[in-house]
């Protein structure tokens, strides 16, 4: 104890500072506010209740105080003062956590700056950002997961939609041996190998997708539909192909999950209804991608069936058998699912002359 | 020590709109330039700000995770993912994953109660691996083959797993509710969203506009022209819907806080209004959009004000006998997980 004033009387001869505010005090082991004092002498600091009567001596370890927030000096002994909202706890001695980041944020000309900076950078994120995390995460996506994809989706499918073919095997050699010749027009996958699959699902009518891992899948009825026009499959097969190679599915998958990460990382939880808004909105933004990998899928494929000796144009044709089927539907999948198909027809007309 | 009469004691929440916008706009661009680095600091420092500034009887909240805790909980988690892309390892980390998921959840809800404070003692959670692994994915997944017409139930789970294993220092919360008032949340608000697509249905015109649509089609009409007419249906459609969300979540909410209670006789009290909660909600939403975004800590702000303005403590006593607990430190990389998976355990606080 003597050693300990000692200390603190050369402390305060050194600094000879001292002062008082007033506060609340808390001692780490139970819920009690105390109404007390700080007093301090050098680097020694005095707690005591409204009475004035002892709570503790110490030092400080650490005064902390955010934006907003209280002074919250902890002292030794695990005692905690909160200085009152009035008084000015800045002089308390000992190690104050230095907010020199903290300028930052008062009302001042530059938050104006930084706010601007900010709206530039949200949209140059927006811009070319996601492009570029999504670039990297399909660099890093590896096969046996985008294969795993393939297997359970084809797997899936056999469970509920699709039966086996009923082709006879001569028809699907044919289809088959078209569908060789058009891979080698293209460059490989990035994961798995193109396969193709004949499935019979009278659910969907002809149709044809592709998977990430390079399983294309026909449907019975589109090859009985256009046996006799082997330009109209080798196109429609080109297309699909296209969307393999060019990574779509997994393109879209990821840009729905990138930007929603951005936004929480950086604006942190935006509250629920707007989180809702940012969802649906990236919903809407995604169908627009959709419709724009669909016209790459459209020129793409066309140039791997020119390439392989078939009429890519024959992938208009296709599109106007669906838009007659359709406009005998019923009305809303018509518009759901072909907003274009007459400019689409054309696209694919005017495309199929330029290259050949 | 004399002991004070019971009393009721207004939440109140004494942060202002000015002074969170210039914490978050410098958040948002340290973010930005440090590639993201900054944001577990930035974490830590909002949290900060809204437990503060949160007081009930005079007492503060307060949230002491650091950001360098943050930061190394979210390291791990996007460790872990990146071996999730590893060939063959993936396969064993896929499955660690799956059997981790109920582990990291309690690690979550824990990280958070012990990281906040009231009156200067921390808040607790101890959870099972057993009872996390019911409570958040056997339930929810059985509550499908239902329809979801069990969901109340689960939702009765998640508060009873979550609040019930949930403690104050020494002092243990309690949740108690018979099932009525969840179905009643539930109820209303399904019944409100099939009443109000109906009506909005009839008196917008949604079947002229269908029988309009297929006469069109079959005279080979484009439907892109009525076009303005489909999305005008869906929006008001979606519109009438909307407070079904509201109604849900006011009454979920009230409901919780009448049935939870904390070890002495302390009792919760929320009247939350639907129609308020909804007002709130969009005027915020709307005002953050037309203000690309600078808006949201006044709508932050706002709301954590609505809600603390109609939430109270009815305290046996006085709020000065609690005592804190030794507690087995936990890691941030359950709190890791929930943020990046983007995971809402959708209690109601």
């Amino acid at each position: 104890m003597p050693i300990l004033i000692l200390k603190a009387l050369t402390l305060a001869l050194r600094f000879n500072s001292t002062g008082r505010v007033k506060g609340h005090a808390f001692n780490a082991h139970s819920s009690r506010r105390i109404p007390a004092r700080l007093q301090w002498l050098g680097t020694i600091v005095r707690l005591e209740d409204a009475d004035g009567i002892l709570l503790h001596t110490g030092t400080v370890i650490q005064n902390e105080q955010i934006s907003g927030g209280p002074h919250l000096v902890h002292i030794d002994g695990d005692w905690l003062f909160e200085v009152s909202p009035d008084e000015n706890g800045k002089d308390i001695p000992g190690p104050q956590s230095v907010g020199y980041l903290s300028k930052l944020e008062q009302w001042h000309p530059r938050l104006f700056i930084i706010v601007i900076a900010c709206l530039i950078s949200a949209f140059a994120i927006w811009r070319w950002g996601i492009d570029f995390l999504i670039a990297i995460a399909l660099s890093l996506t590896p096969s046996l997961f985008v294969e795993g994809l393939d297997t359970v989706n084809l797997a899936a499918l056999d469970q509920t939609l699709a039966r086996e073919t009923q082709l006879p095997a001569e028809t699907r050699n044919h289809v088959q041996a078209t569908f060789a010749k058009l891979i080698t027009k293209v460059e490989a996958p990035q994961w798995g190998q193109y396969k193709l699959y004949f499935r019979d699902i009278p659910s969907i009518g002809p149709n044809a997708f592709a998977l990430p891992g390079g399983t294309i899948v026909i449907t019975d009825q589109l090859i009985k539909k256009f046996e006799t026009d082997k330009d109209i499959i080798a196109a429609v097969l080109g297309h699909e192909i296209a969307h393999v190679s060019k990574k779509h599915s997994l393109t879209q998958l990821y840009r729905a999950g990138s930007l929603y990460l951005l936004i929480t990382l950086t604006a942190g939880d935006v509250g629920p209804f707007l989180e809702d808004i940012i969802q649906e909105g990236n919903l809407l933004l995604s169908l627009g991608y959709s419709r724009h990998h669909e016209a790459e899928a459209d020129r793409i494929g066309i140039r791997i069936a020119q390439d392989a000796g078939y009429d890519g144009a024959a992938l208009a044709r296709f599109f106007e058998y669906i838009e007659q089927e359709e406009k005998q539907d019923d009305a809303f999948s018509w518009y759901a699912t072909h907003p274009s198909n007459l400019d689409r027809i054309k696209q694919i007309k005017s495309h199929a002359q330029q290259i050949k | 020590m004399i002991m004070t009469q019971g009393a009721t004691h207004k939440v109140v929440f004494t942060g202002d709109a000015k002074t969170y916008f210039g914490i978050w706009i410098k958040n948002i661009f340290l973010s930005i330039i440090t590639l993201g680095i900054y944001s577990a600091w930035a974490k830590v420092q909002r949290r900060k700000y809204f437990a503060q500034n949160t007081i009930i009887d005079g007492r503060r909240f307060d949230y002491h995770a650091t950001g360098k805790q943050i930061f190394i909980g979210r390291l791990i988690v996007i460790g872990g993912i990146i071996t999730l892309a590893i060939p063959i390892i993936n396969i064993l980390a896929f499955i660690g994953l799956i059997i981790a998921i109920p582990a990291l959840l309690n690690r979550s809800i824990a990280f958070n109660a012990q990281m906040t404070s009231f009156s200067g003692i921390r808040f607790g959670f101890k959870g099972t691996y057993g009872g996390s692994f019911l409570t958040f994915i056997l339930y929810p997944v059985l509550s499908v083959f239902t329809l979801y017409l069990t969901y109340p139930f689960v939702a009765r789970a998640v508060h009873r797993y979550t609040i019930g294993n949930s403690s104050y220092g020494t002092a243990k919360f309690n949740f108690d509710s018979p099932i009525g008032p969840f179905y009643k949340a539930f109820l209303l608000a399904i019944g409100w969203a099939i009443v109000a697509f109906i009506v909005a249905f009839i008196v917008l015109g949604g079947s002229h506009l269908i029988a309009a649509l297929i006469a069109g089609a079959q005279q080979g009409l484009n439907p892109a022209i009525l076009i303005f007419q489909i999305i005008g249906l869906y929006a008001a459609l979606f519109i009438a819907v909307l407070p079904a969300m509201f109604i849900y979540q006011a009454f979920l909410r009230n409901a919780v806080y009448a049935s939870t209670s904390l070890e002495g006789g302390h009792r919760f009290v929320s009247n939350v209004s639907p129609l308020q909660l909804m007002g709130i909600t969009i005027s915020n939403a709307l005002a953050c959009v037309f203000t690309l975004g600078l808006l949201v800590p006044w709508a932050h702000v706002r709301m954590s004000r609505y809600l603390a303005d109609h939430t109270y403590v009815i305290a046996a006593g006085s709020l000065d006998s609690f005592i804190s607990q030794e507690q087995v430190k936990v890691s941030a990389i359950g709190d890791a997980y929930t943020d990046l998976e983007g995971i809402d355990l959708g209690i109601a606080i």
